[in-house]
């Protein structure tokens, strides 16, 4: 590892009133909530999505679902105040949806409602089922109802799993279903471990073909990696699937999870412990060094995963006093709250503003910021190392003892970047306040 | 009513095109009567990819909720508008407050709220579900020059200088609108015209009457930008392209700020020497014969087809296959169409947006190059160094086009991999089976046929290899049956496993 830098001392600030969100929540942070549902569906093979909303709506979901979800043409009706005004909405989605069946290799047609055509009232009852014999799957995700974007992905997940999920085949023994989206090669790693325990991976989503959510269903038990996927996990659950919380991360998150893993999938409790138990040690010997003792880092991200994140750096040693996120909080959230606030977090915000993240940075002084993008900008401008939340989370495995020593150690490396960041605030400080010369 | 259809969209609403020129004003705050998604898309996700913000500092969304659609966002307005205040974000700033489909959607329109909350507000009816980012744009400008330009203005009074010349329309979401403002700016003081103010780019609220001190105005795009010109009664242009385009405007521009036509000249001749030189070079090269010999195909907004293609087209003789300008005319291929002329031939140069790109690797079109010359899609493009307008982007879309030349030459190329050992077999995209024979195969008339119209399909630089290619791996396929002839099957065959 890099040579140590002096670190801020973490109980430096230590007021005695508790931490509040600020009154005023006027910049919420999250992508458009409809972006989590294009993601999903976009990337599914065989799917053409149609867009029912008003132009300004679908330029800037295009734009973003062509950049980060699939390199995916779109399909949608013109929608001004002559169709909405008219009662027009349903033949436009009906129109749109027909075009879409229209394209070679389609097999199945999610149909994306949006603010305005939510608002105009489309019909569920009025749309075809199927066209040609390919499924025709509505999704309604107006961003006025729903509040973040991965809870979009949740509602999407759920739908198209409801429509494709195997409900004849029966329950494969030791097979676990993974809900998430993570890094390619943690289900892998998860694999490899389970496969040690009696048990394996049978698929995770959301994936890239409908075959998978055909399979989830014969999953004995679900994880959801991510703690958004309420409806995903309901609906297998429905299906008789029992679902694991939370996610095997650390030292002490992997050992348990594995061993409720171990239990919802009935393997063999002494092969569960024993694994269980290597894990731990593993993971364990790496956190003997603290690579981040005496650090105080930030953690605000979208999708409730910053909260893996943060345990992960707690057990590296840092103190994380303060985590936020956009999702609402729900029983899959519970018990790495309760976690985190056990072992030295102040505050755990949810639909979070950035308004709320600004008077933490007020409050602690942090070495690091993993943040969404204006609040890394933010810190950037303090000259704080800071990186944005997801570019750092999704490009390494995050999972078991591997994913955290591969995490700390990144982690540990971005701290010592800090002379980088002060010295590009000190250069940009005097800077001409700009206007006409 | 037919119900028209999209594809992949190509223009925004006017919300967006207000927002991105009211954007630019400093001393403006924006609150858009929106859910949290138009505010987003706009401020956060989609303006750092296209101007590379982080994010827009300057707006605010009401972030309207279920009970709001029900009953109104006026609450959720006056509760925006307090919490603005209260973190003091609107200290030493004008309050606008612009609707988005969504609140025109529930006829939300606070023309009088806003002027009772704070008299020096203004409310901005967008017309999103109506009108494009291109009224968008123009509307935005034509209404703060009347709300916080005209009023301020001594009717009838004269310029204030006869060479002063404001640049009208670069604004956030303008594709190379920095480079192409650079060469503007440049040609512009190069003749003796002083440069008054940049609208709306480099203006704010205040300076906003200062728009009636200069003489001229070159307005910077065709696609918007005129009726502000219009409105401010002053003769105008449009920003040029290409060698000629870009010498008759710094004529008639001489001519319209009073130029001595001896320093006009005077510069132009310099420029012939130095910005200009490498056209002249590439010109007498062998790299400007390749001009005749390609085509290409333009989408871009109304400023880039029209110069584009007389630069290209008319200047250099290269075939313009089709172009698509925005706001689109009737007579111009919607995304539909594009798609389709693009799957069925693509021309070996495409000018567009990620659209475009997405439509040529649907169609594993590897022979065309793809070059950025609109939004949407990310793409940075920030520095001065790349401009399309003027001289200077005439140099460079030129020099542009050479190396994607050299590019498509390096990339045809036989290679023969360098395995290290060990490694697992390579499988190489570009360059001839391993296997031949050096004995002469024969063919069938139909197959030679058949040869011959798939090249056609393939851009020109291209066939050589292409043809080399498709030869080689019909051949193989024949030997490997055993066949003495290769029929039109096995071209058939050989064609479908190369565009696959």
């Amino acid at each position: 590892m890099a040579e140590i830098i002096p670190l801020t001392p973490g109980g430096a600030s230590d007021p005695s009133e508790p931490f509040k969100e600020s009154a005023c929540k006027l910049h919420p942070q999250t992508m458009c909530p409809a972006f989590g549902a294009l993601r999903v569906l976009a990337r599914l093979e065989g799917a053409q999505p149609a867009m029912i909303t008003d132009t300004g709506c679908l330029y800037g979901l295009t734009f973003v679902t062509h950049f980060y979800a699939a390199r995916k043409s779109i399909v949608a009706p013109a929608l001004g105040t002559a169709e909405l005004s008219s009662g027009k909405v349903q033949e436009a989605a009906t129109a749109a949806i027909a075009e879409a069946a229209s394209e070679p290799n389609v097999s199945v047609i999610p149909v994306i409602s949006l603010c305005v055509a939510e608002t105009a009232g489309l019909a569920e009852e009025l749309l075809p089922s199927s066209i040609d014999g390919k499924p025709v799957v509505l999704v309604r995700v107006p961003a006025y109802a729903i509040h973040s974007h991965p809870e979009a992905k949740d509602i999407a997940l759920a739908a198209v799993l409801r429509r494709f999920v195997d409900r004849e085949r029966a329950h494969e023994p030791g097979a676990l279903v993974l809900v998430g989206e993570v890094f390619p090669a943690d289900p892998l790693i998860i694999d490899g471990v389970l496969r040690k325990m009696g048990g394996r991976v049978l698929t995770t989503l959301p994936g890239r073909h409908v075959d998978e959510l055909r399979l989830a269903g014969c999953g004995a038990a679900v994880a959801a990696l991510h703690p958004f996927y309420r409806e995903t996990v309901g609906v297998l659950r429905e299906r008789g699937v029992g679902v694991v919380a939370g996610a095997p991360i650390g030292a002490d998150g992997s050992a348990a999870w594995l061993r409720a893993v171990g239990t919802a999938l009935e393997l063999d409790e002494a092969v569960v412990e024993q694994v269980a138990a290597e894990e731990e040690a593993a993971a364990r010997g790496f956190l003997a060094s603290q690579p981040l003792k005496g650090a105080t880092i930030m953690v605000s991200g979208y999708e409730g995963n910053e909260m893996l994140y943060a345990r992960l750096l707690v057990e590296g040693g840092a103190h994380v006093p303060y985590v936020s996120t956009s999702i609402g909080q729900s029983m899959l959230t519970a018990a790495d709250e309760a976690w985190l606030k056990a072992h030295g977090t102040e505050a755990v915000v949810y639909r979070k503003a950035i308004e709320d993240d600004k008077a933490a940075m007020a409050r602690w002084r942090f070495d690091l910021v993993i943040g969404t993008t204006t609040l890394a900008a933010y810190a950037k401008e303090l000259g704080i190392p800071s990186v944005y939340y997801t570019n750092i989370l999704s490009v390494r495995p995050l999972f078991l003892a591997g994913g955290m020593i591969a995490s700390l150690s990144f982690v540990r490396e971005l701290m010592n970047r800090r002379p980088l960041y002060e010295r590009m605030v000190a250069f940009f400080a005097d800077a001409d306040p700009g206007g006409t010369p | 009513m037919t119900i028209q259809l999209i594809r992949d969209i190509s223009d925004s609403s006017s919300y967006w095109g207000a927002s991105w020129v009211f954007g630019c004003f400093p001393d403006l705050h924006i609150v858009c009567d929106a859910p949290i998604g138009c505010y987003n898309l706009l401020g956060m996700a989609v303006t750092d990819y296209t101007d590379a913000l982080p994010h827009m500092a300057n707006l605010t969304p009401t972030s309207i909720r279920e009970q709001d659609v029900i009953n109104g966002t006026a609450q959720a307005l006056v509760r925006t508008i307090d919490d603005l205040r209260s973190i003091g974000s609107l200290a030493g700033k004008r309050l606008l407050v612009i609707s988005t489909a969504e609140s025109e959607m529930i006829s939300a329109d606070h023309g009088s709220l806003v002027a009772q909350l704070d008299p020096e507000a203004r409310f901005f009816w967008s017309q999103s579900l109506e009108q494009d980012e291109w009224t968008g744009r123009d509307r935005a400008l034509l209404f703060a020059w009347e709300a916080y330009g005209q009023p301020f203005v001594t009717p009838g009074a004269p310029p204030r200088a006869a060479n002063l010349v404001n640049i009208i329309g670069p604004s956030l979401g303008c594709f190379n609108a920095p480079a192409d403002l650079h060469e503007l700016r440049r040609l512009i003081t190069g003749i003796g015209g002083e440069v008054n103010l940049v609208y709306p780019y480099e203006g704010s609220v205040a300076s906003t009457p200062r728009l009636a001190d200069a003489a001229v105005n070159v307005v910077m795009y065709r696609e918007f930008g005129a009726p502000l010109a219009e409105a401010l009664g002053r003769p105008y242009c449009f920003a040029p392209f290409g060698v000629f385009g870009t010498t008759a405007f710094l004529q008639e521009l001489g001519r319209l700020i009073g130029a001595d036509p001896a320093r006009v000249a005077a510069f132009i001749a310099h420029e012939k020497r130095t910005t200009l030189q490498p056209v002249w070079d590439l010109w007498r090269g062998p790299q400007s014969d390749w001009f005749a010999t390609v085509d290409c195909a333009i989408v871009a907004g109304r400023s880039y087809v029209v110069g584009l293609s007389q630069f290209l087209g008319e200047e250099l003789g290269m075939k313009i296959a089709w172009s698509s300008g925005r706001p689109r005319r009737d007579d111009e291929p919607d995304n539909i169409e594009i798609r389709r002329r693009i799957h069925t031939k693509a021309p070996a140069f495409v000018f567009g947006s990620i659209n475009e790109k997405i439509y040529l690797a649907e169609a594993n079109a590897r022979a065309t190059h793809y070059i950025p010359a609109t939004f949407p899609g990310p793409v940075v493009r920030r520095t001065t160094g790349t401009p399309f307008m003027g001289y200077a982007g005439a140099a460079n879309v030129m020099q542009e086009l050479v190396n994607r030349f050299y590019e498509m030459v390096f990339n045809f190329l036989p290679v023969e991999p360098i395995k290290a050992p060990g490694s697992p077999p390579q499988h190489v995209a570009a360059g001839p089976p391993a296997q031949s024979s050096a004995e002469t195969m024969a063919w069938t008339q139909a197959a030679t046929e058949r040869l011959n119209a798939a090249l056609e399909q393939v851009p020109f630089l291209a066939r050589i290899s292409a043809s080399r290619a498709l030869r080689l791996a019909a051949e193989q396929a024949a030997r490997a049956r055993g066949a003495r002839e290769v029929t039109v099957e096995l071209v058939e065959a050989a064609i479908a496993h190369d565009s696959s």
